[in-house]
């Protein structure tokens, strides 16, 4: 692996949008030119050489040092090679991806993952709001890929999502999977208040829920091999890093039955 | 050519091409994984006349299959990508669908697909689901013992080949058939092949056309050892019975694989049980494709 090193000189004044820190991207123009991309969000209109030093040779890699959640849209509309991110990353990162791989060390802010329809997003730490969500103008939130944060997750993960499969090491907010036409979303520690609420299809897997809308009917426990397919898929994935196998027998819950009622929660425990 | 006692005859099988394709069946146990299989295998030993030919590949540890389940590979060759597409739909619709706790999933991957989970996922009647990771989307199908899970595509060849074979001689009809059973047993452990006739072996051998009108195929005179004397008869005096091993293979390499297998069995065990000649069976080499000439193919 071989590319372009973003060291951070100083803490931001102004949010910056990275979006066209691509490993593609930037190995397709001189570094010159590298070094004049606008990242500014305000009319001082502030260029890459203006924040960053910028080191290594173009590869299939771009690393980003020290980085802040004021650092906004990194790894946005990627579709091939890795963006790492030492630190925290802004609102937006990994959005509307469609291959590739965002590998963040720190937290994420909202919107992480928002549109992307392919590609994978590895979050060490935690995420906030509307994680695979959806922006004004987007039809739906996630379409395809995975997203795996280590983490909690805030509030309304997967909101319009119908692809893919957000995976939460830790616990999930309120409002998770609203809206949600389809995809999966499993969490270790539980969902927050009201998940699936506008639900029509799509899974949400977890131990526990702390408030069930009441729009959900218990359909009993079943053993569902989709699960077992599911884990396989995680094992494949995530190798040495991928969640224990799910329980054979899970407590289900159809839903939303406001709307067409074709989704899922999955209680594991 | 005469090896072990064995006479090897200087000729060929001739083979065609086909259509093959695949499905891996799963089960909570491989007792019913295998029942499911054998349930869609049934009546699919000539494409003439059963519409495809269908048999077990193999069986695949649980850790082989999609859901972690014990399986069976069953694979399904048919005259065209079309013709084994709706064979595969209404054996897996009729067969495995109703098979108690059966998942069902692509079992050749190839550039070209066929349905799968198509056509059955409708049995859903609406309240089906789809669950898509990556690029497979599965289906979820509610059924009473709760859900019927399929793949909905599986991936189809168009170099296969069907009918390979080994025509084998003896002077012992029960040493011969164990002998052409353990020929079977050989040809089973060889991948992407399978051998669609009862128990893998066939007894009445055809040959092309008959006296009576309408009559595609008829029995193999020249093979048959009750009528030395009366036709021209291929089969030597010492002769009671001749069994046949058909082979289809998801490629060319396949089906040689597979008799060479077989030419090797019945070298190292035909002598003891009365097999007295191994032959094979051809048209002249105007019909098929493949040719597979024995004497390229002894160990």
């Amino acid at each position: 692996m071989s590319g372009l090193t973003f060291r951070l000189t100083s803490a931001p004044v102004e949010r910056l949008d990275l979006s066209q820190l691509t490993p593609k991207h930037v190995a397709s123009i001189p570094l010159a030119e590298v070094l004049k991309l606008n990242v500014g969000t305000t009319k001082s209109a502030l260029k890459v050489g203006d924040v960053f030093a910028v080191s290594g040779k173009p590869g299939d890699v771009i690393t980003i040092e020290g980085s802040t959640d004021k650092l906004d849209f990194i790894g946005a509309h990627l579709d091939e090679g890795t963006v790492i991110v030492e630190g925290d990353a802004g609102v937006g990162a990994g959005r509307a991806m469609r291959g590739g791989r965002v590998d963040i060390r720190g937290d994420a802010g909202a919107l992480l993952g928002s549109a992307i329809s392919g590609g994978e997003i590895f979050v060490k730490g935690s995420a906030g709001a509307q994680v695979g969500g959806l922006t004004p103008g987007d039809k739906f939130g996630m379409t395809g890929g995975l997203i795996v944060i280590d983490g909690h997750a805030g509030d309304r993960a997967g909101d319009r999502m119908r692809r893919g499969t957000i995976y939460i090491r830790g616990k999930c907010g309120s409002y998770a999977g609203s809206r949600m036409v389809g995809g999966t979303i499993w969490t270790e520690l539980g969902f927050g208040a009201d998940p699936g609420m506008l639900l029509r299809r799509g899974t949400l897997i977890g131990p526990s829920v702390e408030r069930l809308p009441p729009t959900f009917a218990d359909s009993g426990r079943h053993d569902l091999v989709v699960l077992r397919i599911l884990s396989r898929y995680m094992q494949q994935k995530l190798g040495a890093r991928a969640p224990k196998p799910l329980p054979g027998i899970v407590r289900k819950y159809a839903g939303d039955l406001a709307t067409v009622g074709k989704g899922e929660i999955l209680l594991t425990s | 050519m005469k090896i072990n006692g064995i006479e090897i005859d200087d000729t060929f099988a001739e083979a065609f091409g086909m259509a093959g394709t695949g499905v891996i069946v799963t089960a909570d146990t491989m007792k019913w994984a295998r029942i499911a299989a054998v349930t869609m295998s049934g009546f699919g030993t000539s494409v003439i006349g059963c519409g495809a030919e269908v048999g077990i590949d193999c069986e695949l540890k649980p850790e082989e299959t999609p859901d972690g389940r014990p399986g069976v590979r069953v694979l399904l060759f048919g005259f065209s990508p079309d013709s084994a597409a709706q064979q595969l739909k209404t054996r897996v619709g009729q067969c495995i669908l109703t098979s108690p706790g059966s998942a069902c999933y692509a079992g050749v991957q190839a550039e070209k697909r066929i349905g799968l989970g198509q056509g059955p996922r409708y049995f859903g009647d609406g309240f089906q689901t789809a669950k898509r990771l990556d690029k497979t989307r599965y289906w979820r199908v509610p059924v009473m013992d709760g859900e019927f899970v399929i793949e909905e595509t599986t991936g189809i060849v168009t170099d296969a080949v069907g009918g390979g074979n080994l025509l084998i001689l003896g002077n012992e009809r029960a040493g011969l058939l164990e002998a052409t059973e353990a020929v079977v047993d050989a040809i089973a452990k060889v991948p992407d092949t399978i051998t669609p006739f009862p128990g893998g072996i066939v007894r009445s051998g055809s040959k092309v056309g008959s006296k009576y009108k309408g009559a595609i195929a008829s029995t193999n005179d020249a093979f048959c050892p009750t009528l030395r004397g009366r036709v021209k008869s291929e089969v030597g005096p010492d002769t009671i019975a001749v069994l046949e091993v058909v082979i289809d293979g998801l490629s060319s390499k396949a089906v040689a694989d597979a008799m060479r297998a077989g030419l090797k069995t019945i070298l190292e065990v035909g002598a003891s049980k009365g097999v007295t000649r191994v032959t094979a069976g051809n048209y002249g080499g105007k019909l098929g494709q493949h040719h597979y000439k024995l004497r390229e193919l002894l160990p």
